[in-house]
């Protein structure tokens, strides 16, 4: 190919430069007459009269606008050139004329910009003439005028600079006439223009590029004249906003022309406003309502027969697990722009999309299930944590009411996997959260932690609203209810996992320890059963937390009250968790964490709020009878008082006090009978010898514990700065108690048996007394007066005032205490287990449904179970499973026990959910229980039927020693758990009940339950489970009035109710439970016959309540 | 007491920047590795404030009022 000759030496580059055009300044002349304008106006080939008969015109005009000079004769030269140069008579044929050439102008060439450009600002400047006036005719002509308008929207500024604004493309000009159009035409003609495809599609298609004004014009001119215009129908809107838009505008969250220095919002935030806009303004069109957790297509009313409920559960209705792979929705426009944008690096797109999910709560399990690709695998990276944010910000979305954005409860529950997925989004998985949690990173581990703490909050919102009392088909929400803790359960880690991550957080990382210690109480208040399965013992915790706390390196005050969260984070942890060793000290620990505790009341900073520790302390006190378990006595209040006040007088001589103070504490704790017995000895010395009569006073015994100490000290290592501390800390709490209520002469009796022991030289002490007229000025306390002795006739008015105290409703009590049927019969549980494993039979209750099936109604059913349970035997006796034995043999016994027995009649319930619960402790061989029950089976092949296996056992063994060690009392109250598990599952017709109440060797089994919840340390889950299982018994019929004839049940419960401390939380809630179980016993007994049986006593009074 | 009660706004204000200033000085070490990744760019930090400080919704407004004012505060008396 041969090289190509320039034309000449300077050829190349002449032929590339444009030709410069030099404008000189064009002349002008005077206007006198129209006649002379219509000439200078007239069209001309050569540019420089052209520009004279302009230049002439123009100032012309400027001088008609000065509104200070004299017009003269102008306005009439003006008037008269324009009647002159109107189109003659209007004719159609001129309009179309000119039409024509507008048309044949901006269809032209692609780039002869000069010619289209000039055209669209001619339009622009005549649709919005006069304030729209003849946008309408324009409109009719708009063949003509919108001829070729998406193609001239694509006709962009090319070059590397940025485009000059004073030479504005012809894309620019084509947006700003079309802006023009939407801002004065009729909606009518708004509406057709928006359903052009080809013009709404080139309106953004390049809008990346734009320049900043224009992007600014553009968005703000669809928001005022699209989005916002109430006139504008729906649909017209949805044409505008359709995804390929929607994603284009999201485009310019990564705009890059904007101008560092420009004032106002940056065009991302002006983007992200219209996008916020468009998609979460219902009248915007492209939001549509959803119905929240139900998907599309399925009717959440759809009448299912009661009867196909009943027998087969949430397997009656058939969308329940179809939408575990795909989700259809309403708003499909949002669905598919939503995965065009990148929430783990921007916090506005993260802030648009759940923005989105909150008014369109059907697109939450939606995303997820479509957008697969990115995982919650932890990582420490931006990207991770802009992910982990993200997701935090979906789990803290609420609930849509009803779950359906209605008014009432649909009929049926919605998805399980729908629900799930919005509280635990797919992403965070238990494998992912898992490995988060034990990330040696702290930051990635405290993310996680954040994210449990919501999910599992609003876990406990959608149970609650599963449970609702206005459902109709209670049983299938129940269920349903369950299957989310299941799933929830699938899906997070385990609580050993959230302990561990707990465990190793460093000892100063408040914020961390915080978070992961409201985990741990959130899942003994919204899942118990799994948080107690994993017998984790927060002593160790609240020991580092109280040490901490008590050492007071924290400067901030806020760090303290920070880490006063945490504390009584593990002290609700504490209540939950049976057998909490309040007074046993560690070794690592001088003092008992009780007296821990109490230290760190004394000690906190001036101001910090204490109540729910103070509350805590209280509750011990009184449990553990320090103080007398009386409503109106303040409690520790006295104790702490004298402390604190002490600590602002002399802080140098609380000091020496606390390990004197412990002793006594410990001691009192331990044996609290004695030192109740050392008061009335007291109380009868004074009788006695000087006639006092001091029947009936009151005093703490933590006072005589005291007094009983008090010889000791001397002999102590700083004997004697702890007794010089005593002298002026025990008048003071003395006073203090005689202020709240003890009896003072008794007090004085005590102070003055005190007095030898304590370095009084001077006798001052002895001469002053116990300090009369003592004020709490550090604590708030309720109102008392100091009492006179009482008379023992109090009881009965103790009795009045119980009948008037509130008492539960019958839905609230249900709620409360009704626990579903653990034998309920799944007669699909006979096919079920065949093509189960053997871990798969024992671990996940297939077994135990076969088991259930023998106390059906139905012979034949039993009869199946039977055959079926000797089957399952046979197959576990031939696997690996490794307690096959133990297995094995209590499914054989219990199949032995059957035999003979199922013909006439079900088995008795006892022995069939005996055999269930024992399975379950045979599956854990560290169970505590797990030799008592193999000690069961060895002992005989067949089961008596009369007795309840394993009740002696349990409720015989000595009660924990009070002097709290090691394991032993937690390993108690862990079997009593079990036993009243078993036994509320083993009652559910009057024949069970009848095994409950025959007369035993040492008493009926529901004599001897009643008895338990009387022991003072038995803690709130367990007393209630022995009301559960009183609740129970009201269900089954003839239950109540056995329970009031037989056990004088009315009377129990008023014991209990007048026992409940009232003052905090807890004590009023289980008075009121206790209460309400009381009215229902009274509801649903045989009212005649107690009536006689109680003659007369029982019925006003107790249906009053 | 009611009388001299900062408005919730303030609060929110005050507790989110303890929170902030707590973050900071726990994940510091944490913080400088997210900081020096390859990912780390354009609105990275300001995504990381706001992923740090999402953290104060745990708390309700009562407790972010109990942290923040209450150690200033002389308590009452009855």
């Amino acid at each position: 190919m041969g090289k190509r000759f320039s034309r000449g030496p300077d050829g190349a580059a002449a032929s590339r430069k444009r030709q410069k055009v030099v404008h000189e300044a064009p002349t002008s002349e005077e206007i006198h007459a129209s006649r002379q304008l219509q000439q200078l106006l007239s069209f001309s080939q050569d540019p420089v009269r052209a520009r004279h008969g302009l230049q002439s015109f123009k100032l012309f005009l400027d001088d008609l606008l000065n509104p200070d000079s004299d017009h003269g004769d102008r306005p009439r030269i003006l008037r008269d050139y324009l009647q002159s140069a109107r189109p003659a008579g209007d004719d159609d044929e001129n309009a179309k004329r000119q039409q024509e050439l507008v048309a044949r102008n901006l269809s032209a060439d692609k780039g002869k910009a000069f010619i289209i450009s000039p055209t669209l600002r001619m339009l622009k400047e005549a649709v919005s003439f006069d304030g729209g006036a003849i946008a309408r005719p324009l409109f009719r002509a708009r063949a003509s005028m919108l001829k070729s308008l998406a193609r001239n929207m694509g006709i962009v500024h090319i070059g590397d600079e940025a485009e000059d604004t004073k030479r504005p493309s012809a894309r620019t000009n084509a947006i700003l006439f079309f802006l023009s159009a939407l801002k004065f035409l009729h909606p009518e003609a708004k509406k057709e223009l928006l359903s052009q495809r080809d013009i709404v599609s080139a309106l953004t298609r390049d809008v990346k590029q734009d320049p900043p004004y224009l992007v600014r014009e553009l968005l703000e001119g669809l928001r005022s004249h699209v989005l916002l215009d109430g006139k504008l129908p729906r649909e017209a809107k949805a044409g505008l906003l359709n995804t390929s838009t929607l994603t284009r505008v999201s485009a310019l969250y990564q705009y890059r022309l904007d101008a560092t220095a420009a004032e106002g919002p940056s065009i991302a935030d002006s983007a992200h406003e219209f996008l916020l806009t468009a998609c979460t303004n219902p009248t915007c069109g492209v939001l549509r309502q959803d119905s929240g957790f139900y998907p599309r297509e399925i009717d959440p009313n759809a009448a299912i027969p009661a009867a196909e409920l009943d027998d087969l559960g949430l397997e009656a209705i058939v969308w329940m697990n179809k939408f575990k792979t795909e989700v259809p929705v309403r708003n499909y426009t949002l669905s598919n722009f939503l995965p065009n944008l990148r929430p783990w690096s921007s916090v506005k797109q993260s802030e648009l999309i759940t923005s989105i999910f909150k008014v369109a709560p059907e697109l939450v399990a939606s995303y997820f299930l479509t957008n697969k690709s990115f995982t919650f695998e932890p990582k420490l990276s931006a990207t991770w944590i802009g992910y982990a944010a993200f997701l935090f910000n979906t789990v803290t979305l609420p609930i849509p009411d009803y779950f359906c954005r209605a008014t009432a409860f649909p009929e049926l529950p919605p998805p399980t996997s729908i629900v799930i997925d919005n509280i635990l989004p797919l992403p965070l998985n238990q494998k992912a959260l898992s490995r988060s949690l034990a990330n040696k990173s702290n930051m990635i581990s405290f993310f996680a932690t954040r994210i449990l703490v919501v999910a599992i909050g609003k876990l406990d919102t959608a149970i609650k609203m599963h449970q609702d009392s206005s459902h109709s088909n209670k049983s299938a929400w129940a269920e349903a209810a369950r299957r989310l803790a299941d799933e929830f359960c699938q899906r997070s880690p385990g609580i050993k996992e959230m302990i561990n991550s707990y465990r190793s957080i460093p000892e100063g990382d408040l914020l961390h320890r915080e978070a992961a210690s409201r985990l741990l109480r959130l899942c003994y208040e919204v899942l118990p059963q799994v948080a107690l399965m994993a017998k984790f013992d927060v002593s160790p915790f609240l020991e580092t937390a109280l040490s901490r706390l008590s050492k007071q390196e924290l400067d901030d005050p806020k760090d303290f009250a920070l880490s006063l969260k945490e504390l009584e984070n593990l002290l609700a942890i504490a209540g939950y968790s049976p057998g909490m060793r309040w007074f046993a000290a560690s070794e690592a620990l001088s003092l008992s964490p009780f007296t821990l505790l109490l230290k760190v009341c004394v000690d906190a900073p001036h101001g910090v709020a204490l109540e729910a520790i103070r509350r805590v302390l209280n509750f011990v006190a009184v449990e553990q009878q320090l103080v007398p378990a009386d409503d109106k006595h303040p409690g520790l209040l006295a104790l702490l008082e004298a402390l604190q006040s002490l600590r602002q007088s002399s802080p140098d001589s609380v000091t020496p006090l606390w390990p004197f103070l412990d002793n006594c504490l410990t001691r009192c704790a331990n044996a609290p009978v004695k030192y109740v017995e050392k008061m009335q000895e007291v109380i009868q010395e004074a009788t006695g010898t000087a006639g006092q009569d001091l029947e009936g006073a009151v005093a703490s015994p933590v006072a005589m514990a005291i007094l009983e100490q008090l010889p000791f000290v001397a002999a102590k290592e700083e004997g004697q700065a702890t007794l010089k501390a005593l002298g002026r800390f025990l008048p003071n709490f003395l006073g203090l108690s005689a202020t709240a209520g003890e009896s003072r002469p008794l007090l004085s009796l005590i102070f003055s048996k005190m007095v030898p022991h304590l370095a009084d030289s001077k006798g001052k002490l002895a001469k002053a007394g116990v300090p009369q007229g003592l004020e709490f000025e550090l604590n708030p306390r309720p109102h008392t007066t100091e009492t006179k002795p009482k008379k023992p006739n109090a009881t009965t008015a103790g009795q009045e005032e119980a009948k008037s105290e509130p008492a539960m409703d019958a839905e609230t009590l249900e709620n409360t205490l009704h626990m579903p049927d653990g034998l309920e019969a799944d007669n699909s549980a006979l096919v079920k287990w065949a093509t189960k494993t053997v871990d798969e039979l024992v671990d996940e209750g297939y077994l135990t449904s076969l088991i259930a099936l023998l106390v059906s109604e139905h012979a034949s059913i039993r009869k199946e179970a039977l055959v079926n349970i000797l089957k399952t035997a046979a197959k576990i006796k031939q696997s690996e499973y490794e307690e096959k034995e133990q297995v094995w043999l209590l499914l054989s016994e219990l199949a032995e026990t059957a035999r003979d027995n199922i013909h006439d009649g079900p088995l008795p319930s006892p022995i069939a959910s005996f055999a269930c619960h024992a399975l379950n402790v045979l599956r854990d061989p560290l169970s505590s229980l797990y030799a008592k029950v193999n000690t069961f089976l060895t002992r005989g092949p067949v089961w008596t039927l009369d007795r309840l296996p394993l009740v002696d056992e349990v409720l015989s063994e000595e009660g924990p020693p009070v002097v709290a060690g090691g394991g032993a009392d937690a390993a108690h109250y862990t079997q009593i758990s079990w036993l009243l598990g078993y036994l509320l599952d083993g009652l559910r017709t009057p024949c069970d009940l009848e095994l409950f109440h025959k007369k035993r060797a040492r008493g009926p089994v529901l004599e001897r339950v009643l008895a338990l919840a009387a022991n003072p340390y038995m803690r709130l889950p367990l007393r209630t489970q022995v009301l559960r299982l009183l609740y129970r018994a009201t269900c089954v019929e003839g239950g109540s009035t056995t329970l009031t004839t037989r056990f004088g049940i009315v009377n129990w419960l008023d014991a209990r109710q007048a026992g409940c401390c009232t003052d905090g939380g807890d004590g009023a809630g289980e008075a009121a439970v206790l209460g309400g179980l009381r009215r229902r016993v009274w509801e649903t007994c045989d009212q005649e016959r107690v009536r006689v049986w109680s003659k007369g006593a029982l019925g006003e009074g107790v249906s009053s309540v | 007491m009611a009388s001299s009660q900062k408005p919730d706004q303030e609060i929110a204000a005050e507790f989110t920047s303890y929170y902030l200033q707590r973050a900071t000085t726990e994940f510091a070490e944490d913080l400088d590795k997210v900081r020096a990744a390859d990912d780390f760019k354009n609105d990275a930090l300001q995504m990381l404030v706001s992923a740090l400080q999402q953290g104060t919704a745990l708390f309700s407004p009562e407790e972010q009022r109990r942290i923040v004012t209450d150690a200033a505060r002389p308590e009452s008396k009855p």
